[in-house]
């Protein structure tokens, strides 16, 4: 079992900026997630990773106050969330890209960057822009208009230009082909390794996942059930697949559901 | 209900959806996807987010345009609106329950039991009612499910588990003949999910066949009988489980190609 | 042609009138998914304070007010009203609307028409029901084009209302606050992920609407003078022209209410020529906005654009009554003990009572049960009297049948008016619904070749002899005919619990619940909702027969939209879900025993309106399950408590416990 690295975050010298404190979180009072607890540095990924209805939503929903915390504490920069509202924590600096991308189907892309960043900063939109120099050709074109890939890179740049401190990106590969997800992902890693902004991940594609991030966090069922380094993870990847599919179906791959 | 027992299935029996393709704008839910559910089988659809298994689940009971052929025991059902689908027998469950949340669990499964219209208003006001006339039909559909002592709860009040399994039994009050499970497990810890396919597998050899979608692959790939995947709305794969667990293309849907990795 | 143009052009009066409101309607929607029915109420406000500062130089508030020893100039009273109206907004978003942003969408309708109901009474209070005289702020005269004079005050109010049009699209197209409010509400989470206060929006929102608003109503009100009746209503064409833009596009708002204003004038042209029926002369102007909804509504087919917010609370909860024979006796007799203790206009406000009672019925059935709005239910009453009226003096129709066959013809209307419940629901129906009720107030109940202004009389009801009448003699109110309402409404009470008890009411509940799980289910929705309808109908329809056989003749005053909405207000206040709610509201409603009480005693009669606006605001906002809801909620909570021990509180924690140890692979 890939076992202490998983205590040893890359940059464990620097305070986390995000941390979550034996949280749990769920709806009208029964907790989709129970006794959650991981941290994010500067610079660092964290892949959050877990078949569906595991909780990852749940989990980053709770980090961006979207979801009531029932126990345990979220801190950013080492201060609990409160009772701040969700808004208040995205200006503070914790910036969700939800599942459904969070943009604005009405809306150009000038417009987004336009509520994109609080004052004009046209050093970190050249620097953004940069990265996804597809979006300067779409300025004037609605998002609803666009296609899926570009809509996410809209999605992400639109969040790197408020200069997060925190970057939580839900499910980005959703209805994306893996090639697209493929070029993006290292991309957004090296930017969040340049700026130093802690980046989360939620994704299906476990490989590509792992194969960028600094640290895997695996759930089921509501529950962390195997974190460690990505590159061990990665190695292990039987141990992946068993936190997945369940273990006893690998054990016993035809008996046990005859009845 | 049907009796699957006394013959071998025709072709005819059960569901057949042939080449149905929804179109959401310009994006392709569902790409020609043909899927067959005899009485008495379970079918499994799976794939990852996204890749149209809801919407066929909602183009097949009628809740989404689709084109394509739908014949339930023979009959054509693609032009019916949705209560009509259900009433020629076609079921289906929500992934989010949608139970009735302010009406009783026994409510609930009445509801689907008795649909209402002018001639039930009639005996409403004028026929006089019988005690309890309603509590059996909720106690057997919760039997065929396995949940009991909680017909007078409010569904809000029931536990996620517990509300999908009252879909279910929802679903069946009344009479099914194919039941569309959307994502039934999702909730339910991996106890209860394996409690909940013997249930799957025990309502499909009373009678009915069954399309199940969920993420449990150990319960999908457990309990049924044929399996098809989706990926981006086009059907990669159909067989059984067994083929299903050792396909690369179904490998690489769920968990992704493996790729160079990039780390040192 | 030329007298055409000319009508043409006085139309673009209305229709800057209705610029002002539905730019102002869809802004307030865009930034807070609300419908406010009291947007025309509210830009009256300022303008009222406006038209009275230059009438004689007081300064009206609310309570109180101040006398300027000079009338001040257009300029100053002109900024005054926008000062007032932009307080007002401010005062109105975070008291009314604030606290209900993520409350059902029936809280939201019926908060904005406590704002409306209350707002129109305190204008009656404060300025006087009477239509008040304002000099023109624009110049007078005329242009000469194509040989015909066209008046000059028009054409500029029609291009002051444009160019301010154009400065809140530009709002929304260019400043981030704006941009922000467009995208809140296409995606208000997304919005809040990125740090937007949608409160903030929304508050910004909201003054504008309200001061684009007055200002409108400032310059109109110098065409045709100001009355505090049909500038509130003016909101029903402006919510017309908000569907016609599909709540989206403000350029469309803009041509759409220029068309309807010269539509309607041209029709107000036309009514007068001699080859135009006479029976069609009367309220074809809100005909037409009805008309031109239904149209784009069977048109365009698909849904309109709802918007989405973060989360949304229940509806109040429904108990399924149950028939319990001892508490209905204990119910009759005292509403028999009620009657006989009481003679005359106490006796009077005790029957009106049961009969509102009915009525708030009605809308336990549609809206507690079924969950659809419907702002028509005075219309359908209504419809039964003017019915009865004919039946009863022209056909002689005996008792009994009379009274059912004018309900039945209630029922036939309201299944009309069902058949847009069937594309549309939620604030939209209710849209719907009034512009009908308006419609089939101004075309048929002031119809004068159907509903004569002499009067509609009806025949006293008779049955085996027995004299029904609720006057003879001396007697104002007599016992026979009390007896008579209370028997009706007891088998109706009793009909309604058999049918909420039983499969039909399952059916009403699930609908309300979820319509999609309710087609899954097999239960077809579009009849259930016909059923729902038709059934609420017939009860208004009884109801307003009653009321028909109380005054012994009816007139278009009996059955106003306004009439129609203190009931609704007072059916919520008292719980619109349960028959011990539609008592409440006959106990509280209009002309009932409160009422009588009111004024009989405390001589506050003319206070009602607004007493009642304000508790149905206070109702909405603080306790949306109504007054029998609480009622019965602390019921509940005393049975709990008795039963369970000291422990159990009213919100017991049902869901999980102690979380379950697992063994950690980690």
């Amino acid at each position: 079992m890939p076992e202490s690295p998983a205590q040893e975050p890359t940059e464990a010298s620097r305070e986390p900026l995000l941390e979550t404190v034996d949280l749990a979180a769920g709806y009208n009072g029964v907790a989709a997630i129970r006794g959650l607890s991981l941290s994010v540095g500067p610079g660092e990924v964290v892949a959050l990773l877990g078949p569906n209805g595991a909780g990852k939503t749940t989990s980053l929903l709770a980090m961006v106050g979207l979801v009531r915390p029932l126990a345990g504490e979220v801190r950013v920069l080492g201060a609990p969330l409160g009772r701040r509202r969700p808004h208040q924590i995205a200006r503070a600096g914790v910036l969700l890209v939800p599942d459904d991308r969070g943009i604005f189907y009405g809306l150009t892309v000038r417009e987004h960057l336009r509520l994109a960043a609080r004052k004009a900063d046209a050093e970190r939109e050249t620097q953004v822009l940069d990265r996804f120099p597809v979006l300067r050709k779409l300025e004037g074109r609605r998002a609803g208009l666009m296609s899926g890939g570009e809509q996410q890179m809209l999605a992400i740049a639109k969040a790197l230009l408020a200069r997060p401190k925190v970057l939580i990106i839900d499910e980005m590969s959703l209805g994306l082909a893996p090639k697209i997800v493929q070029e993006m992902l290292p991309a957004i890693r090296d930017l969040a390794k340049e700026d130093g902004i802690g980046l989360v991940l939620v994704e299906q594609h476990i490989e590509l996942a792992l194969s960028i991030a600094d640290r895997g966090v695996i759930l089921n069922h509501g529950r962390v059930v195997l974190t460690g380094a990505a590159g061990d993870l990665l190695r292990d990847r039987h141990l992946v697949e068993a936190a997945y599919f369940g273990a006893e179906q690998f054990a016993d791959t035809e008996g046990t559901l005859a009845g | 209900m049907s009796d699957h027992s006394a013959s071998a299935p025709s072709a005819q029996r059960g569901l057949h959806a042939r080449e149905l393709t929804v179109r959401y704008g310009g994006l392709v839910a569902n790409d020609s996807v043909t899927i067959d559910v005899e009485p008495g089988r379970v079918v499994g659809l799976i794939g990852p987010n996204g890749a149209g298994k809801t919407t066929f689940v909602d183009a097949v009971s009628g809740f989404t345009a689709a084109e394509g052929e739908i014949t339930l025991d023979g009959a054509r059902i693609d032009a019916l609106p949705p209560h009509e689908r259900r009433a020629a027998g076609l079921s289906r469950t929500w992934q989010s329950g949608e139970l009735f949340g302010n009406l009783s669990v026994a409510e609930n499964l009445l509801v689907a039991a008795r649909t209402g219209g002018w001639r039930t208003l009639a005996r409403d006001i004028f026929v006089r009612r019988r005690r309890g006339a309603g509590d059996e039909v909720a106690a057997r559909a919760l039997e065929v499910v396995g949940l009991d002592g909680v017909a007078d709860t409010l569904a809000r009040d029931l536990t996620l588990g517990q509300q999908k399994l009252v879909g279910v039994a929802r679903a069946l009050a009344g009479g099914a003949e194919v039941l569309l499970l959307d994502e039934p497990a999702a909730g339910l810890d991996s106890m209860e999910s394996q409690a909940f396919a013997a249930r799957v597998r025990s309502i499909a050899d009373s009678g009915p066949g069954i399309l199940l979608i969920d993420h449990d692959m150990s319960l999908v790939l457990g309990v049924c009988d044929i399996v098809t995947v989706l990926e981006f709305g086009k059907q990669i794969f159909t067989g059984t489980p067994a083929e299903a667990r050792t396909d690369p293309t179904v490998v690489a849907a769920y968990l992704g190609a493996p790729v160079e990795a990039s780390h040192a | 042609m030329g007298t055409f143009l000319q009508f043409v052009v006085l139309g673009l009066g209305l229709g800057s009138i209705y610029i002002g409101l539905g730019t102002g309607l869809l802004l307030v929607h865009r930034a807070t998914g609300i419908i406010n029915f009291a947007q025309g109420a509210m830009a009256m406000w300022g303008a009222y304070v406006f038209a009275q500062l230059r009438v004689d130089g007081r300064l009206v508030f609310p309570i109180g007010s101040i006398e300027f020893a000079r009338r001040p100039t257009v300029a100053v009273a002109a900024v005054i009203g926008l000062v007032t109206a932009f307080v007002l907004g401010l005062v109105v978003h975070y008291l009314v609307f604030r606290p209900v942003r993520n409350a059902p969408v029936l809280a939201q309708v019926v908060v904005s028409v406590a704002v409306m109901i209350t707002l129109q009474a305190l204008v009656v209070l404060r300025f006087g029901a009477n239509n008040i005289d304002v000099a023109s702020i624009l110049p007078e005269g005329t242009i000469h084009v194509l040989d015909v004079d066209l008046p000059t005050r028009e054409i500029i109010m029609a291009a002051i209302m444009v160019v301010l049009a154009a400065a809140v699209w530009a709002y929304l197209r260019f400043t981030r606050a704006g941009v922000a409010t467009r995208a809140a509400s296409e995606n208000e989470r997304a919005a809040v992920l990125m740090g937007f206060s949608p409160d903030r929006l929304a508050a910004v929102a909201q003054v504008v609407a309200v001061m684009i608003g007055t200002i409108s109503v400032m310059l109109g009100s110098s065409l045709t003078g100001l009355n505090p009746d049909n500038y509130t209503l003016l909101v029903v064409p402006a919510l017309a022209v908000l569907l016609v833009a599909r709540m989206e596009s403000i350029g469309v708002v803009v041509v759409a209410a220029l068309l309807l204003g010269a539509f309607q004038s041209v029709i107000g042209l036309l009514v007068t020529k001699s080859w135009w029926p006479v029976w069609a002369q009367s309220g074809l102007d809100q005909v037409i906005p009805f008309a031109v909804v239904m149209v784009i509504l069977f048109v365009q087919g698909k849904r309109l654009p709802s918007r989405g917010s973060l989360q949304t609370l229940r509806l109040p909860d429904v108990a399924i009554p149950k028939l319990k024979p001892i508490p209905a006796v204990i119910l009759l007799v005292l509403g028999v003990a009620a009657l006989s203790l009481t003679t005359g206009t106490y006796r009077f406000g005790v029957t009106t009572s049961i009969i509102v009672m009915l009525l708030a019925l009605s809308y336990v059935v549609i809206t507690g049960y079924l969950g659809q709005i419907s702002l028509a239910q005075g219309a359908f009453a209504g419809a039964a009297g003017f019915c009865l009226s004919k039946v009863t003096t022209e056909w002689g129709v005996p008792f009994p049948l009379s009274l059912i066959l004018c309900a039945l013809v209630a029922t036939a209307l309201g299944m009309l008016v069902a058949l847009p419940a069937f594309r549309i629901r939620g604030a939209q129906l209710a849209i719907i619904t009034i512009a009908a009720a308006l419609a089939i107030e101004r075309f048929v109940f002031n119809n004068y070749t159907l509903t004569p202004p002499e009067g509609n009389p009806i025949a006293d009801a008779t049955l085996l002899g027995l004299n029904l009448g609720v006057r003879e003699g001396r007697d104002l109110s007599r016992m026979a005919f009390s007896l008579m309402v209370l028997v009706v409404a007891a088998i109706l009470v009793w009909v309604f619990i058999r049918v909420a008890s039983g499969d039909t009411g399952r059916t009403f509940l699930a609908v309300r619940a979820n319509e999609r799980a309710a087609a899954s289910s097999g239960i077809n929705v579009r009849k259930t909702k016909l059923i729902g309808f038709a059934i609420s109908a017939f009860i208004a329809g009884i109801a307003g027969c009653l009321i028909g056989f109380s005054r012994g003749q009816l007139s278009a005053e009996s059955f106003t939209v306004f009439a129609g909405l203190q009931v609704l207000a007072v059916a919520y206040l008292g719980g619109i879900t349960s028959v011990g709610g539609a008592i409440v509201a006959g106990v509280l409603g209009p002309l009932g025993i409160v009422y009588v009480l009111l004024r009989g005693v405390f001589d506050l009669g003319e206070y009602y309106p607004l007493i009642s606006g304000l508790g149905l605001i206070l109702t909405a906002i603080l306790n949306p399950v109504g007054i029998a809801g609480a009622t019965r909620e602390q019921v509940d909570w005393v049975r709990s408590k008795l039963r369970r021990g000291p422990a159990a509180g009213p919100s017991a924690e049902t869901g999980s416990a102690a979380p379950r140890k697992e063994p950690s692979r980690v």
